[in-house]
């Protein structure tokens, strides 16, 4: 197996003096090809922070995140939002959908960015919208789907740029228990079957145990991990 | 094409505040479109009557003539040199001219005058010369029964003599020849009033200067109207070369009315200058407004431009994003004001405004006109856009710089 993110002493402050807050501290983490892992732990654990900066969205305080070897923190502006575009996938807690794009279109998007010719961003997306089951909603725009299809474009838009790993802080919170599993099989499903890399936070004991990693935080620090395998 | 898509939605997304800077925009681009469109008319109308009336777009003249009038700087010409000039390409309509002065006579006073020697019919085919008639009747070629030329006379020149229509005048002045110059002549005319410039002139028949002078078959200025007074260099340079060739034995060439007229063609242009500078403070005030409108919307997308850079979009291609929907927005609002300014400037064209009418240059205006051309729309559109895209310069560049987690807690 190959490690496709790996942490070294990973930390995040916030404020200063008395208001110091650790949000992460010192974390060492590395995440090998085709895990489904899940960070798990309460709120204000860090879990979010984590995975922020996996996901080149924050800068570390201390320490580093490194891609296929590679660390990112040396990486300028431009060079962090291409590491974002073709490494990572992201799926937020709200969506985060582009609202005055259709469903299609926001797959799209991503791709375009990637300089992929348009008949292949179509080819593409009409297999990953029909994967994700919103065949026939292509052309809804965000705020014409329900929330568990919203995600479900969130999926697809993560999915369709091929990244190395899907990071998804909390993806289940705003649906109800039983979209919320339907969500997390079908990313099993992609896992299983395209051997996708999945990271994601949660809180719902029924959703975290679907993962076969979990990597439990608490102020900022690895307590401990489990894998069922 | 997906990114125009997005940034035209996005512009339509929050339709109050787009129809707003649409209207700011649009109203901007009106005025300015509107106050060129005068400018550039009342010019375009003033230059290409003075032209016409005076300098004619291109002037043959002996080498030097231009610059310092002397009166043996001539050169000679024959009806067949004045078919060929007519015959060159973009050449509308040729007139010969004899200028110099004389002392004038009436029964019992004197008066300078400045004498002009035109041919009578193709002078009047040019220059506005036959309808500034205030009395009598135009020139002739031929002298009458007594054998006496005609003569027309300026406002002044009658005044200052005491004479009238049918009045005898003579002139005194020296000939090319060093001779003494006098002949008596007949006024058959008064032209214009006391104050416009014809006003100290003498007007002869070409025969009559001719032999006054003593300079028979000689002109000073060979007067060419071309097709548009904005062309006068390109057909100064072209003409140059005809006549160098066609007179060997002088030194013959031809300069534009923007080279003879010069002081007047930098009076004007700067002039004109003058409004431009309204016209950019206009635009100005309108991106005052449009910065506003632009960082608000920047800032109410915080959030989802947090999300547009997380997954993937570069900062450069956010800048040019918004710079895009601010573009888009300048051109669009351009575009709708375009429909009220066509048929208001069409009526500007071609009816217009009555005016007082004013005296420029010895030329009378009586409306203000407009211009319908190419210019007159797309110059204050290119400054709109312009001015739009540096009013978005800085709410695309904050929004291009956002860390995406900071941005994102916005939403
Ligand atoms: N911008 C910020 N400024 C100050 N403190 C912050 C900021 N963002 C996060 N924190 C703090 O960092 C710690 C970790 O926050 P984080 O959002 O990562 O927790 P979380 O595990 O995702 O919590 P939740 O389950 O509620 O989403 C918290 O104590 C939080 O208050
Ligand atoms: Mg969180």
């Amino acid at each position: 197996m190959s490690t496709v993110i790996e942490t070294v002493g990973l930390s995040r402050h916030y404020g200063s003096g008395d208001t110091l807050v650790k949000a992460l501290d010192a974390v060492d983490l590395r995440i090998e090809a085709g895990e489904f892992t899940a960070i798990v732990g309460p709120s204000g654990s860090g879990k979010s922070t984590l995975l922020q900066l996996i996901g080149g969205l924050d800068h570390p305080s201390e320490g580093e995140v490194h891609l296929a070897g590679q660390p990112i923190s040396s990486y300028s502006g431009r060079q962090l939002s291409d590491f974002r575009r073709d490494h990572i996938g992201f799926i937020f807690q709200a969506y985060n959908l582009i609202p005055v794009l259709s469903a299609a279109e926001n797959c799209e998007y991503i791709m375009l960015l990637q300089g992929i010719k348009a008949d292949e961003r179509q080819r593409r997306v009409a297999t990953m919208l029909q994967q994700v089951g919103l065949a026939g909603r292509e052309d809804r725009r965000p705020s014409q789907l329900s929330g568990g299809q919203q995600q479900r474009v969130a999926v697809a838009r993560a999915m369709v740029s091929q990244p190395d790993i899907i990071l998804a802080d909390e993806p289940t919170a705003n649906l109800d228990s039983q979209t919320g599993m339907d969500l997390l099989d079908m990313m099993v499903e992609l896992n299983q079957r395209d051997g996708m890399t999945f990271v994601f936070s949660t809180h719902d004991p029924k959703i975290m145990e679907r993962a076969r990693r979990l990597v439990y935080l608490r102020d900022g620090v690895v307590e401990r991990e489990e894998r069922r395998d | 094409m997906l990114m125009f898509k997005l940034a035209l939605r996005n512009i339509l997304r929050s339709r109050r505040r787009t129809l707003l800077t649409l209207l700011s925009l649009g109203g901007g681009y009106l005025l300015t479109a509107l106050q060129l469109s005068v400018t550039e008319g009342s010019y375009d109308q003033m230059l290409s009557t003075y032209t016409r009336d005076t300098t004619g777009h291109v002037q043959i003249t002996a080498e030097g003539y231009v610059e310092t009038p002397r009166l043996y700087d001539s050169l000679s010409l024959n009806d067949a040199d004045l078919s060929e000039l007519e015959a060159q390409p973009n050449v509308v309509a040729v007139t010969p001219r004899i200028e110099s002065s004389a002392l004038a006579y009436g029964e019992t006073k004197s008066f300078p005058v400045d004498v002009v020697g035109i041919d009578p019919q193709r002078e009047a085919g040019l220059s506005f010369l036959a309808d500034k008639l205030r009395a009598g009747t135009y020139l002739t070629d031929q002298p009458d029964t007594d054998g006496y030329f005609a003569a027309m006379i300026g406002a002044q020149v009658a005044r200052q003599l005491s004479v009238g229509v049918g009045d005898e005048l003579v002139l005194v002045s020296q000939g090319a020849d060093g001779s003494l110059a006098n002949d008596l002549y007949r006024v058959s005319a008064i032209v214009g009033t006391i104050d416009s410039a014809e006003s100290r002139r003498v007007v002869l028949p070409l025969r009559a200067a001719q032999q006054f002078y003593a300079m028979p078959g000689k002109v000073h200025r060979l007067i060419v109207l071309g097709r548009d007074y904005r062309r006068a260099p390109q057909l100064a340079e072209q003409l140059d070369g005809w006549a160098g060739q066609h007179w060997d034995d002088t030194d013959v060439g031809a300069t534009s009315w923007q080279v003879v007229a010069a002081d007047f063609y930098r009076t004007m242009e700067a002039d004109k200058s003058g409004g431009q500078v309204t016209m950019v403070i206009l635009i100005f005030l309108v991106c005052v407004g449009v910065l506003n409108t632009i960082l608000m919307s920047v800032m109410e997308r915080t959030g989802e431009f947090g999300v547009l850079k997380a997954i993937g979009t570069s900062p450069g291609r956010l800048f040019r994003l918004i710079m895009l929907e601010a573009g888009l927005l300048a051109i669009l609002a351009c575009l709708l004001a375009l429909i009220l300014v066509l048929p208001i400037n069409a009526w500007f064209t071609w009816v217009g405004l009555e005016i007082e009418p004013i005296e420029f240059s010895g030329v009378l205006f009586t409306r203000y006109a407009g211009q319908m051309s190419f210019y007159v729309f797309a110059q204050p559109a290119l400054l709109i856009v312009v001015a739009t895209l540096i009013a978005a310069l800085w709410p695309a560049w904050r929004a291009a710089r956002l860390v995406p987690v900071e941005a994102m807690r916005r939403l």
